[in-house]
């Protein structure tokens, strides 16, 4: 049976701590893009964004969970909400970034999640660019992709994952999918039947249904998913194809779309 | 000054870059105080007991010495105190008697620091033993505070706390079965171990729960009382708990029975009269005794304010603590040059002052800078931009910070004027990883006169684009 997280996003704080436990596990480093450097303490953060209380901005190649904050107040502050959404690797049931690398880097573990094997992983990027929900990011330190395992180490020795154990409202629950799935329909019914109408959940359908899937109180779209993710199937490239060309390509396409899907974002939110 | 910290904290390094050093209000050559820095162990390296602020104590063990010369507080207060008793050993003064007579025996048993290369490590278990309280023959633990005597044979360092080690070798706090409920073999949630006071409230007169999902304590009719009837017959009904909550009111004491008149304490409550510290047992909204204001809660304006009480024509707690001191001017109400709201407040990403939290790079990275938040409304006014830097000033000070604009903040209407509010988080200093100023420079010393609490919360301000100092 797939093991995932349920993700509840009515009942997040905000608090962040599943992104610090996500880091203190996996030992990531903080990101580079966050300091500058200092002759005192060497590093000095200096990452300030302006965005509500998200000064991390994106999942990245060393965080690998990123709290998303969304302000939803009119001019009048009339029907006002703050959303908090906490967004990692899904682990697709059809995984782009499976089907597409080149040299079956990323598998999938029995317990349904995942995880690029690094010893294997070339860099060729092709998953950065498959991914539809921009997760897998490559890493110019290790020279290879990297993202949310679901604690491939903690599950396989009888744990849940460390974002689900540090958070302290029970917004992120580690368990079998099918269980949480249950948790979840009894949870929306609750939140429409108190007059919650835009909440909904993402990831039943989307790439053959998410292992790690979300209650949402607002369409996809507000929180950056996609209200259709596209899964590509095959590789693109082979390995040892004239892969600069290919790789070239197929980021221009990706970047393109990407773009396009965060100017879509951002005016959404704005609304 | 002393300073053991993990880090060089403001306070330690107050005499060579704090802002006044950098405004030239004070020189390095003119600071008469000596400092010394010691290195201190890291929670991991100590061994105690940590009491939270609901009541709960939980103990944590050594998981590795620390390196070096770094040693825990509890290390050097013990062997401080030491090489006092020793220096005062032959005194004969009178006013050293307290030294010469302090009891200060924790030592530590070979078994305690044999896996450590630290050998001189006090006993954390005998202090929190101490302060559990002991009978003073046998040295025997207490298991509760009705063993404690009035006649010196026992000791006790504080009654609230006996039964965290109820007796030789049992430490509750060190317990870690958690349940999902109350969790009452976790740790030790002091007095007794109640984590919920004045339980017995969560039934109605009757000793029904009030509610049946969240029933806590409530009275069993059928249940044996343990005590018996003239003619031998178990006499039926008592107070229970499934959750293994400690009850905190007499066993048996049966709802609405009545307190004894000819008796005093607790007999003299009766079984609807769970708030068994209070004289009368009952919970109060009147307070005619026990606050030096009251005895019912109002309305007053915060000391410092944009408005004029609407309310009542006394303007803010005539009762509230002052100091007309030096460095601490107070705005008047109103105050035109300072006509904006303030409010402090705290984030979760930091801890306190940041003191700890504001040098781990994973936590200066979620919260990289101390910022201010303002509506768009009052952005407009000043001319502030998100992302930029606007200046906070009061009497008291000027600080410089991140603007974040945002409509969670909103201007007020009050008596017909707009007033508005500003916010920020109060965790930043000069040191450390994630560095800004200190709000604090700009606040009010008032205080709550019941328990001093610091009026942070609220008070004035003026605000203006650009950093302190009127640098863009």
């Amino acid at each position: 049976m797939a093991k995932g997280m349920f993700v509840d996003t009515s009942i997040c704080t905000g608090c962040k701590a599943c992104q610090v436990a996500c880091k203190e596990w996996n030992e990531l480093d903080p990101e580079p893009a966050h300091f500058k450097s200092d002759p005192a303490t060497k590093l000095l953060a200096d990452h300030f964004t302006g965005d509500s209380y998200d000064n991390t901005g994106k999942i990245s190649a060393t965080d690998w969970r990123h709290v998303r904050f969304i302000e939803q107040f009119n001019r009048n502050r009339i029907g006002s909400r703050w959303l908090f959404s906490s967004d990692s690797c899904k682990h697709c049931t059809d995984a782009a970034c499976l089907n597409v690398c080149p040299y079956s880097a990323i598998i999938r573990t029995e317990m349904g999640n995942v995880v690029v094997l690094q010893d294997k992983c070339q860099g060729a990027r092709d998953c950065t660019h498959a991914c539809p929900y921009g997760v897998v990011r490559y890493s110019d330190k290790s020279g290879t992709s990297q993202k949310c395992t679901l604690c491939n180490d903690r599950i396989h020795n009888g744990l849940g994952t460390a974002c689900a154990k540090a958070c302290p409202t029970g917004s992120i629950r580690f368990g079998e999918v099918a269980e949480l799935r249950t948790r979840a329909d009894s949870r929306l019914a609750r939140l429409k039947a108190s007059g919650e109408a835009r909440a909904n959940i993402y990831g039943y359908k989307e790439a053959k249904g998410l292992n790690v899937f979300y209650l949402l109180m607002d369409k996809p779209s507000v929180y950056g998913l996609p209200e259709n993710p596209v899964v590509q199937q095959r590789p693109k490239s082979l390995p040892p194809l004239p892969a600069n060309l290919g790789i070239l390509v197929i980021g221009v396409t990706a970047l393109v779309k990407f773009r396009e899907r965060g100017a879509k974002e951002r005016s959404e939110e704005k609304r | 000054m002393v300073v053991r910290d993990f880090y060089e904290t403001e306070t330690a390094s107050f005499w060579r870059n704090s802002p006044e050093i950098k405004s030239g209000e004070l020189k390095t050559s003119e600071i008469k105080t000596e400092v010394f820095f010691f290195p201190s162990a890291q929670v991991p390296e100590m061994e105690g007991s940590f009491t939270n602020t609901q009541r709960l104590l939980q103990y944590h063990e050594k998981a590795a010495d620390p390196p070096g010369d770094a040693r825990s507080n509890l290390w050097f207060t013990y062997h401080l105190g030491n090489k006092l008793k020793a220096l005062y050993r032959n005194s004969t003064s009178d006013r050293d008697w307290a030294i010469r007579n302090l009891l200060w025996d924790y030592e530590p048993e070979p078994t305690e620091v044999a896996n450590w290369r630290i050998k001189d490590e006090p006993s954390a278990y005998k202090v929190l033993k101490e302060i559990n309280g002991y009978n003073w023959g046998d040295k025997k633990p207490l298991p509760s505070f009705a063993n404690l005597k009035e006649d010196g044979s026992t000791a006790c360092g504080a009654w609230i706390y006996t039964g965290v080690i109820p007796e030789e070798g049992k430490n509750n706090a060190a317990r870690r079965q958690g349940d999902n409920w109350i969790s009452p073999n976790w740790g030790f949630s002091w007095p007794a171990n109640r984590h919920i006071m004045y339980n017995r409230a969560s039934a109605d007169t009757e000793g029904r729960p009030w509610s049946e999902k969240k029933k806590l304590v409530y009275w069993d009719p059928n249940a044996d009382s343990g005590t018996k009837d003239t003619s031998g017959r178990p006499i039926l009904g008592k107070w229970v708990a499934p959750s293994g909550e400690s009850i905190d009111f007499a066993p048996t004491k049966a709802p609405g029975s009545l307190g004894r008149d000819d008796s005093i304490g607790l007999d003299w409550l009766g079984g609807n009269d769970p708030f068994i510290m209070r004289a009368d047992g009952k919970a109060w909204l009147f307070a005619p005794s026990g606050l030096v204001d009251g005895p019912l809660p109002t309305h007053y304006e915060p000391y410092e304010s944009p408005v004029h009480n609407i309310i009542y024509k006394q303007q803010s707690n005539p009762l509230a603590k002052v100091w007309k001191v030096d460095g601490n001017p107070y705005h008047l109400v109103a105050d035109p040059k300072y006509p904006i709201v303030i409010s402090t407040y705290r984030l979760t990403e930091h801890y306190l002052s940041g003191t700890m939290s504001r040098w781990l790079p994973w936590l200066a990275e979620l919260m990289p800078e101390l910022f201010c938040e303002i509506s768009p409304e009052l952005a407009a006014e000043k001319g502030i931009k998100n992302g930029e830097y606007m200046t906070i000033q009061t009497a008291r000070g000027e600080i410089q910070a991140r603007a974040l604009v945002t409509r969670r903040m909103r201007p007020f209407v009050i008596d017909g004027r707009t007033v508005h509010e500003i916010g920020m988080p109060w965790h930043w200093g000069w040191q450390g990883t994630s560095r800004g100023d200190v709000v604090n420079d700009l606040s009010v010393l008032v205080a709550d006169p019941n328990v001093s609490i610091h009026e942070g919360k609220v008070f004035t301000c003026n605000i203006r684009a650009g950093k302190r100092g009127g640098t863009a």
